[in-house]
């Protein structure tokens, strides 16, 4: 094979008990360049990048850097021998200075045994210098902004000897322009000869910034090409492949947008958040549901904490039925008859409680005086649980015995006490098999035709576009489209995000 | 798609099955219970002539940990909102001596005096509530602060002298009986049983539950749970003070000391019931069993042939014993869940 790769995958394959992961693929890295890898959720990317950076050591095929064939037992021993992975979860100690931070386990000491302060902030601010990184080495790591401690978190890395970067995801968390400033140093970084592996979801990024691009679906490598030759429309259809969306957009041909809805319920007015997103306008109606459709970090989530009174956006107005409201307390929100289906099960619901005591809670001030009748409690939650067909259907059960898709129509069932008149629900089905999935999103759209305004927020496209009547694709933080779901294709909606 | 869990396809009537049920369910009351009996059978036989396992000892035991049963009332109920309150017996105190000045050096009719000082201690459980909630510092600062405060104003009044008057009320609260039971006692029940419904049948007591059991959950199904932990640490506060006006009443005169034993002894008497200091799991039944186990220990090692200078060790040590049964019981209790799913 060519020796002018630095490191190259032949064949290789991975299992997770039965369920291929990876089918022989064939991956090539040049030295010096930045090399884009794209593909849906469950493509086969985050396996393909843990068999190269060691996590996974049980994998078939054969790998080989610099020409010579290795098989990596451990992280480590892939960090030894210069492979460096910086995840979306940073490993930088917000309590340490950005010097110690570098410097992490290895201290410099003096003769005396004592670390070295004097040397140890001088050589990291000549090292951080040279990569282009202006700070100051004696203040923590954490006072600096998440885009910052990404690039320490890099330096770190290279310092530690790598030659190869794996950045997982790394615009993700960042605002527009801290993305940027990522660029400039990740070309700083190729300039230096460098070589780096750039996973993202945006497409744009990694077409301006990538030399070369890989594509995954379904656990094969489907393209590898140069990113001047190539645009987005290409590298969507590569992704979702040409078949699957034909597919797509013959199945959908129901005609939703010609349904009239009701009243306007809920009316967002130039909202905006500073860090989060800014010029947000939509309107959603009676029997409606508005599908927002972004990736993670599109500013989804910090959009509902605002519609739902757990944070404050900084400037634009609500109007609900065409009056301003102030919405100050989750409180407010649940006054206003706003419900809110987080996409984390934990911030709502409370394991080691029982069932019912999780349903009751939210509207107990108005189903209960004073003192609690049991009895009451159980019998609406009896009927609750039918509703949204939770099993087994025990209000005594401690809501953590339930499983995923259950434990998730609890938490729908404790809006449904009292009819919300607008119901957000962030990734409701994220991490469901299809049974589960579906009965989640049958309760949803009983709901919908009873009148309820629905919000429904999501990065997985099928979803969206199966349950949705119109739709807003969303991306860091602004609305990019508003689209109604009418023969939309999944490439359409993704070209957008 | 879901699965049933084991748990329903066994034999609902095996008594092995019963036993598990019953245990899982009790976990938190099980190995407190266990410690009680186990120091009473000890007490009783190791105690010179038998004399603890009396009737009048009993009613003695009671009696010693009445005060400190008001005062744990209220840590109860700051310990399941996830709080905690350093503060209570700094407060108590100073209520005690609050009722007795304005009782001395200003005339102030007994009773209107008990109310005052009742009142004003309810009002430093809501400044260690606003504080903690509103200011967003943590309880065991706020409260430590408290505790200062508290005993800083009652040295204050005190002028380092004693009160040797006390508001009859307190007096009476403190020394009668009603029948051959003190009164004492009855109030120590009262205020128990009260603070039981409350936390268990009343929509107050589910919040605090929740709020403890997953403050954020709580915040995200609308619940404030800013004002379910500032009424606690408020109620905190009024029990506290009412703990120490009885207690002045019981030993006939209110000083600026010898309360420090109480703050640790009514934390400890909640946790070793089985209350979770991290809130959400325990309440007054668990409190009372804490409060006996404290109660028998204390009057129990008085008699045996223990050397005096070595009780408050071996207190300690049974204490810390206690609480690793406990840990370990919970610890059972949850495997037990999950083997049986």
């Amino acid at each position: 094979m060519n020796e002018a790769y630095l490191l190259e995958l032949i064949n290789v394959s991975k299992n997770f008990g039965g369920v291929s992961a990876l089918r022989n693929v064939d991956f090539q890295l040049k030295n010096g360049e930045i090399h884009g890898l794209i593909g849906e959720n469950g493509a086969g990317k985050s396996t393909l990048i843990k068999i190269i950076s060691g996590v996974h050591t049980d994998y078939e095929g054969v790998i080989k850097l610099k020409g010579e064939i290795i098989r990596f037992h451990s992280p480590a021993n892939a960090r030894e021998r210069g492979i460096g992975t910086v995840y979306q979860e940073l490993s930088i100690i917000g309590a340490l200075s950005v010097a110690e931070n570098l410097f992490l386990g290895k201290q410099l000491l003096n003769k005396f045994g004592l670390v070295d302060w004097g040397k140890m902030f001088e050589d990291t601010e000549n090292y951080l210098e040279m990569l282009g990184i202006h700070v100051d080495v004696r203040r923590p790591a954490g006072s600096y902004s998440i885009g910052i401690q990404q690039m320490i978190e890099v330096a770190r890395i290279i310092f530690g000897g790598a030659e190869i970067i794996i950045l997982d995801e790394p615009t993700s968390a960042l605002s527009g322009p801290e993305a940027e400033r990522l660029f400039e140093f990740m070309k700083r970084l190729k300039d230096q000869n460098k070589t780096l592996i750039f996973i993202s979801h945006f497409l744009e990024d990694v077409l301006r910034i990538s030399d070369r691009i890989s594509v995954m679906r379904n656990g094969n490598k489907v393209y590898t090409g140069l990113a001047s030759e190539t645009d987005k429309n290409f590298l969507v259809q590569q992704m979702l492949g040409v078949e699957a969306s034909h597919l797509l957009s013959n199945q959908r041909k129901s005609n939703k947008a010609s349904i009239s809805f009701g009243e306007k319920v809920l009316e967002v007015e130039n909202l905006k958040k500073r860090r989060e997103f800014e010029n947000i306008n939509f309107s959603v109606r009676r029997g409606e549901i508005l599908g927002i459709y972004g990736f993670m970090g599109a500013g989804k989530t910090a959009l509902a904490n605002c519609l739902f009174g757990l944070k404050k956006p900084d400037q634009g107005n609500l109007k609900m039925y065409n009056k301003i409201i102030n919405i100050r307390s989750t409180k407010d929100a649940v006054r206003y008859g706003i419900a809110y289906v987080p996409d984390n099960r934990r911030q709502s619901l409370f394991y080691g409680k029982e069932v019912f005591k999780n349903i009751t809670l939210t509207y107990l001030h108005q189903i209960m005086n004073f003192f609690l009748k049991k009895k009451g409690e159980i019998n609406i939650t009896n009927e609750l649980i039918k509703q949204v067909g939770v099993t087994p259907a025990n209000p005594f059960l401690d809501v953590s015995h339930l499983s995923g898709g259950n434990q998730q129509k609890v938490v729908l069932a404790k809006w449904l006490v009292k009819m919300p008149k607008l119901l957000i629900l962030n990734e409701p089905t994220r991490g469901m098999d299809v049974g589960a999935k579906n009965e989640v999103l049958q309760v949803v759209n009983n709901l919908k035709n009873q009148g309820v305004a629905i919000i429904l927020m999501s990065s997985e496209p099928e979803i969206i576009l199966d349950h949705s009547d119109r739709i807003l694709v969303m991306a860091k933080g602004k609305i990019r489209k508003e689209l109604i779901n009418q023969d939309i294709t999944k490439e359409e909606l993704m070209h957008w995000a | 798609m879901y699965q049933t869990p084991k748990i329903f396809s066994q034999q609902k009537n095996s008594i092995q099955y019963k036993i598990i049920h019953i245990f899982r369910r009790h976990a938190r009351s099980v190995a407190p219970l266990l410690t009680l009996t186990v120091l009473i059978v000890f007490f009783s036989f190791a105690s010179e002539g038998g004399r603890f396992f009396s009737g009048r000892n009993f009613v003695n035991i009671f009696q010693q940990a009445a005060t400190l049963a008001i005062m744990s009332t209220g840590v109860t109920f700051v310990l399941l909102t996830g709080e905690i309150d350093l503060s209570i017996a700094s407060m108590a105190m100073f209520s005690g001596v609050l009722a007795s000045y304005l009782l001395v050096n200003h005339g102030v009719p007994g009773t209107i005096a008990f109310i005052s000082a009742f009142v004003v201690a309810t009002f430093l459980g809501f400044i260690n509530g606003l504080v903690t909630t509103r200011f967003r510092l943590p309880s065991f600062m706020t409260t430590l602060a408290m505790m200062q405060i508290a005993s800083g104003l009652a040295i204050y009044l005190t002028k380092g002298r004693p009160f040797f008057e006390v508001p009859a009320i307190a007096h009476t609260l403190g020394t009668e009986r009603w029948g051959s039971i003190p009164i004492i006692i009855i109030a120590a029940l009262v205020i128990l049983i009260i603070g039981h419904i409350v936390l268990t049948y009343t929509r107050f007591g589910r919040y605090i539950y929740m709020v403890g059991g997953n403050r954020e959950a709580a915040e995200f199904s609308g619940v404030s749970s800013i004002n379910v932990r500032m009424l606690a640490l408020t109620i905190g506060g009024s029990m506290a003070g009412l703990a120490g006006l009885i207690n002045t009443g019981r030993i006939g005169s209110a000083h600026a000391g010898g309360f420090e034993d109480m703050m640790l002894n009514s934390i400890s008497a909640v946790v070793l019931g089985g209350t979770s200091l991290f809130g959400g799991e325990g309440g007054i039944p668990n409190t009372i069993i804490g409060l006996l186990i404290f109660g028998v220990l204390n009057n129990g090692l008085n008699m045996i042939n223990l050397d005096i200078y070595l009780k408050t060790v071996v207190t300690g040590l049974i204490l810390l014993i206690a609480l690793i049964i406990n840990v370990y019981s919970l610890k059972i209790g949850t495997e037990s869940q999950e083997t049986e799913e």
